[in-house]
């Protein structure tokens, strides 16, 4: 589809529009031309200059990948699937959870209590001061957290309050998104610790989906409110549930977005280093760790960190590939709307 | 009849198995043990553990699970684990400098009793320093040394004998080498290289250089007398005449050095040795084994190695001043001149933590004490991929498994000898091992020293941060507790 | 009947058991470690004979930051505001006017919004006077220098990205080329591209050295100036992150409303009418939501910084995020998340004001609510 406004360019802007684009091209790919070729490079190559084209500066060698794939072996392997799994269960349960979030958020009015919600912190606050002073264990602290929570809210059902409404309630899911992993790590680890999760899948897994589903949140909460919404009037005149419609006819209709939004999600759960070094430590390595360990005392060994950059790189851009048109159709309806 | 012989075939199997197990029971005592051991990501030091793990478990039936982690979090890494009970580690390979965080709170084995019943260990070949001050805390050995660590200064042969010097025995005398050699082109490519390299980059490894520096002057009366702080009172010796000159040193050597040497951390700088563009650097046993690498050496026989330069001055405690070397004010002078070789960082050693199940104690003690034992240790130090430098006096004694190891006759005894006179100093200078010594040095001093060489401060005003930030860190954990920690780790009290 | 039953009730109940998991996973893993975190910012971190204490120190840790020993660390060495200075301080000062104009044009003052409106400026005044004292010689705390790498980085990312897009929405080939060749970097693990950097910008190893080497560069060390040093920071962040905007605004130039502009060509309309009464307004709502997106992750730079340049020459390169994370590794943890802490106020404070004075407008512009 043509932007018919520009549809006439003169030769010159043309030529200028093409080099400026092909300009950009160049400096997308050259870091990654670069990181190609040391990953095939002698550490002594590497060490006294830039050699740039392979057999005619430098004869190649594939000593890095048989480092990484054979000698490393499962050392390697083990991170590689772990990143599969961590990023794979994480962006599907981000996006189930999102979605659900974001078409409620879309469709239905929610008007909760400022009281309730008052009450609810000072309830928080109340658990997390029994656990901190040790008087009781965390299970105890929380079930009686929990009871007075539900035994005041019953209570005071009846007195007035101010009231939130959608848009406070979608604003408070996506500011999640400003807290900066390193203020939670420490005590999500603690948490874990208790439960006895730690250094496994399950932990980062959940990290992970509650760090991303913000932006399930926000992208498809325009997504969905971009659907015309007699069809589901209609369906829903006819008898259908909520369950049905969403499954049925909403959710398809709305693949483009999901779509574009998993494969964002999927990139920030796969290249994710923070969190993961915080709640791992053999189990449960991830990719980026690998990369990040090949600084070595005895200086960066850019040839290994080179090939893990590629072979971490090789699966997203193929993924992209195969989604690439439903993404572009995606984007187009979507949160472009918002 | 069928049945009779499947009987029989069932019974001799099983007897055989039975008898199998029996001989494996007694072949492999520590048959279906893990240990889960962490150190940071190699080849250097994780590559040895990991090569002597599978010896280990082939001959003892153990399992041994190497972990690593990047460096700069293996002291949070191995202590959040131990510390918040969630003990998924049983042992680790890490700096005897940091024990004194986890022996406090009871997190390390005790290993006397052990350390005593074991003969293979010959902990006796073991050099008396990491054996007596690197290896035990109040007495008490916590720790299994598998790699000497200190800092020695390298220079090019080559280059010396073109300039008509020597390696150097003072810090001036560093200076005036690097300033000699300074833009001549050492490794024939046609370009200029530098008199000197030094890592300095901040957060990585460096802040141990200014410690190997100021030693020449901050400490003359032997390792009892520390040079961190005052035995008395517990004040930073880093504010006053000797320190001051230090820091000039620091700062000077850099006008040889390459102009982002601020940002070059050791595996820089020896790369740069090795590639043959440097005259002159400070660094740790490593050079030695790497220099020799036929791949990636271009500077193979030509690096001679010395203990570390000291100075013809000492401060005198007392009136703050500097004093000249002599008899009194510097007992183990050599020539005038009071050296501190500096065991910067102590030398990779294993600890094995106290929660751990006995069998799994049992065999990371007997892991450790494997790749420690001279059979294995010898031959482990003389390849400088694996990140082990000498340690046992049975190392220096032949230079045959060194000359195996590639180096020429005169390189090997060049190099053993400078860590043997470095070893037998009585004076060497023990790292700093008082609880929560990472603030002291990876913060405090760390930073101070990134800003001094980045010109943000002056040496009166690096030497006023890094003492206020130390005696803040003093006065927020108890003054008593950490003097009392600091003198008993140096043998003071 | 039971089943028809339990169809009802989840029927009735369908919002709150649509939303309950998002809010249920928020409160547990975000809301609780945000109050132990806040708990661990007011008390000191020992390793005792048992273990370790925590013992509760009031404000000493926050103190310190801002009044104590670590104010060089975090707000910066003050001396006298240098012209620049004065500069941003004006230019703040003018977009503060702008802001509180609009509001009292808008008809709607309420106590609430008017004591927002206090905190969100003030705030914003006192960093940029923090950023201005410190600015002379570059010795920024890692308050300003985070500053700096969001107003800096985005800026340069939302300019470029959207230049981008502008030229990919014309009628060019190969489109489909370019929008995934672009994209690629966003694919790239931070860590990776922060090595990947620093190969490329070693001044002797790296593929650009000649070209130093031969416009007399060749003794510069990017790594050694506090600026260039930022600024280098400052590019590997927005090679990463321009993909993610040229994306999302590419998307809007394709879906302006086509029949509109070609009802305005008809009629006449110039190319600058065009953009600025069609294109325009359909744009906007998106490049301040992407803008938000790129302020609220751009403080929470920290991959970069450590491994380029691990914070120094100094501290200069040292982001809020990498001071806590160094603070923790040397088990300060009180110190860390003080820091962290004060990032998250802060954060909060910019993003929460960029979406109350930027984003909601242009969306009620465009007709959208909220």
């Amino acid at each position: 589809m043509s932007d018919r406004r520009l549809g006439e360019m003169s030769p010159l802007t043309k030529i200028v529009v093409y080099g400026l684009l092909i300009g950009w091209s160049l400096i997308v790919l050259f870091p990654l031309y670069w990181v190609l070729i040391t990953s095939v490079k002698l550490p002594g190559q590497v060490g006294d200059g830039p050699d740039y084209l392979p057999f005619i500066d430098f004869t190649p060698s594939l000593h890095a990948w048989r480092y990484i794939f054979v000698d490393l072996g499962s050392d390697t392997f083990r991170p590689y699937l772990n990143s599969v799994i961590i990023a794979g269960a994480s962006t599907v349960l981000a996006m189930a959870v999102g979605a659900c979030a974001a078409y409620a958020l879309a469709r239905l009015h929610f008007r909760p209590r400022l009281l309730s919600i008052g009450l609810f912190l000072v309830c928080l606050g109340l658990g997390v001061w029994m656990i901190g002073s040790g008087l009781v264990g965390w299970p105890i602290a929380a079930a009686s957290g929990v009871a007075i929570f539900v035994i005041s809210v019953l209570a005071l059902s009846r007195v007035r309050s101010p009231r939130l409404g959608n848009s406070d309630i979608l604003f408070w899911v996506i500011s999640q998104r400003i807290l900066p992993p390193v203020v939670a790590a420490l005590p999500i680890y603690i948490m874990f610790q208790q439960i006895g999760i730690l250094d496994t899948h399950l932990a980062i897994i959940l990290t992970y989906t509650t760090v991303n589903m913000p932006i399930v949140v926000w992208l498809m909460y325009d997504f969905f409110a971009a659907i015309p919404i007699d069809i589901e009037e209609s369906a829903e005149l006819d008898g259908a549930s909520r369950f049905r419609i969403f499954r049925e006819m909403v959710l398809p209709l709305a693949k483009p977005g999901l779509a574009a939004t998993s494969l964002l999600v999927l990139i920030l759960s796969w290249n994710e280093y923070l969190l993961a070094l915080f709640l791992s430590t053999a189990r449960a390595q991830t990719i980026p760790l690998l990369v990040a360990a090949q600084n070595a005392t005895r200086g960066p060994q850019w040839w290994y960190m080179s090939v893990l950059i590629v072979i971490m790189i090789v699966p997203v851009v193929l993924l992209t590939i195969l989604l690439q048109r439903l993404i572009a159709k995606g984007l187009l309806l979507g949160a472009v709307k918002g | 009849m069928r049945f009779i012989a499947r009987t029989a075939l069932t019974a001799l199997a099983a007897t055989t198995l039975g008898l199998g197990s029996q001989a494996q029971a007694q072949d492999k005592p520590h048959d279906g043990v893990t240990v889960n051991l962490m150190t940071f990501t190699g080849p250097q030091i994780a590559e040895p553990l990991q090569r002597r793990g599978k010896e280990f478990g082939e001959a003892t039936g153990a399992t041994i699970n190497v972990i690593t982690v990047p460096f700069s979090d293996l002291y949070q890494k191995v202590l959040t684990d131990w510390l918040t009970g969630t003990d998924s580690l049983d042992a680790a390979v890490f700096a005897p400098q940091w024990s004194v965080d986890y022996v406090v709170p009871g997190l390390l084995e005790d290993l006397s009793d052990r350390v005593a019943a074991d003969d293979a260990l010959q902990a006796d070949d073991i050099a008396e320093f990491f054996r007596e001050f690197s290896q035990k805390v109040d007495g008490s050995t916590y720790m299994i040394t598998v790699d000497g660590d200190f800092h020695m200064v390298y220079y090019r042969t080559d280059v010396a004998e073109e300039l008509g010097l020597e390696g150097p025995t003072t810090w001036d005398d560093y200076l005036a080498f690097a300033e000699a050699a300074n833009g001549m082109d050492m490794n024939g490519d046609g370009e200029a290289d530098y008199g000197s390299c030094i890592a300095k980059k901040r957060n990585a490894q460096s802040y141990w250089m200014i410690t190997s520096i100021a030693s020449a002057w901050l400490q003359s009366q032997g390792t009892s007398q520390g040079a961190f702080f005052d035995t008395a009172d517990m004040t930073p010796l880093t504010d006053n005449a000797g320190f001051a000159a230090a820091l000039e040193v620091y700062k000077r050597t850099g006008d040889y050095a390459p102009s982002d040497e601020i940002n070059l951390d050791v595996g820089d700088t020896r790369n740069l040795f090795t590639q043959g563009r440097c005259a002159l650097t400070l660094d740790w046993g490593d050079i030695g084994t790497l220099a020799i690498d036929p791949e990636n050496s271009q500077v193979i026989d030509k690096v001679g190695a010395v203990v570390l330069p000291g100075s013809t001055e000492v401060l005198d405690r007392e009136s703050g001043e500097l004093v000249a070397c002599d008899d009194t004010t510097c007992p183990h002078h050599v020539n005038g001149v009071n050296h501190a070789p500096f065991a910067a960082f102590g030398g990779w050693s294993g600890g094995v933590s106290a929660a751990a199940d006995d069998a799994v104690k049992d065999a990371a003690y007997a892991f450790f004490s494997y790749v420690s034992q001279p059979e294995q240790s010898n031959a482990d130090v003389t390849v400088g991929a694996t990140g082990f430098n000498p340690y046992r006096t049975s190392q220096f004694d032949s230079l045959d498994s060194w000359i195996e190891g590639g180096m020429s006759e005169r390189a090997a005894e060049n190099y053993l000898g400078a860590i043997q006179d470095s070893l037998n100093s009585p004076n060497m200078v023990l790292d700093l091992r008082i609880p929560q010594n990472q603030r002291y040095q990876q913060i405090v001093l760390d930073t101070a020293i990134a800003r001094y060489l980045a010109g943000e401060l002056d040496t009166e005003q690096t030497m006023a941060a890094i003492t206020e930030g130390w005696q803040e860190i003093t006065e927020e954990l108890g003054r008593q507790e950490q003097l009392t920690a600091y003198t008993s780790t140096i043998g003071a009290d | 009947m039971a089943s028809e039953r339990l169809d009802g009730f989840f029927d009735r109940n369908a919002g709150r058991l649509f939303i309950l998991p998002a809010v249920l996973l928020i409160l547990t893993f975000s809301l609780f470690p945000l109050i132990i975190s806040a708990w661990l910012s007011v008390s000191r971190f020992k390793l005792g004979r048992d273990g370790f204490t925590l013992s509760y120190i009031g404000e000493l840790n926050f103190k310190k930051l801002f009044t104590g020993s670590q104010q060089f660390h975090f707000l910066g060495t003050f001396s006298s505001i240098p012209f620049t200075g004065w500069l941003i301080l004006i230019v703040t000062a003018l977009l503060i006017g702008l802001g509180i104009r609009q509001w009292m044009r808008s008809g709607r003052l309420t106590v609430l919004g008017g004591i927002g409106r206090l905190i969100a400026f003030g705030t914003i005044a006192a960093l940029a006077w923090v950023f201005a004292s410190t600015m002379q010689d570059g010795r920024l705390g890692s308050l300003s220098t985070t500053l700096f790498y969001v107003v800096a980085g985005v800026s340069l990312q939302f300019v470029i990205g959207t230049g981008l897009a502008f030229l990919c929405a014309q009628d060019i080939r190969g489109r489909s080329f370019f929008r995934l060749v672009f994209f690629i970097p966003l694919m790239v693990t931070p860590v990776g591209i922060a090595y990947t950097f620093r190969m490329l910008a070693d001044m002797s190893l790296g593929p650009f050295s000649p070209l130093w080497k031969a416009a007399g560069f060749g003794d510069f060390s990017w790594a050694a100036d506090p600026w260039t040093a930022r600024l280098v920071i400052v590019i590997g962040d927005s090679w990463q992150w321009i993909p993610f905007i040229f994306i999302i605004m590419l998307a809007a130039f394709e879906s302006q409303p086509r029949d509109e502009i070609e009802a305005a060509e008809l009629d006449g309309a110039g190319p600058w009418r065009v953009f600025r009464d069609i294109t325009w307004p359909s744009v906007a709502p998106v490049a301040a939501t992407v803008v938000l997106i790129r302020i609220i992750e751009a403080f929470k730079i920290v991959d970069l910084p450590n491994v380029l340049t691990n914070g120094g020459p100094g501290i200069a390169t040292e982001s809020l995020t990498l001071h806590a994370f160094i603070e923790w590794r040397a088990l300060n943890l009180g110190g860390s998340a003080a820091v962290a802490y004060t990032l998250l106020f802060v954060s909060t404070i910019v993003c929460v004001a960029f979406f109350q004075l930027v984003v909601r407008p242009m969306r009620q512009a465009r007709g959208q609510t909220g």
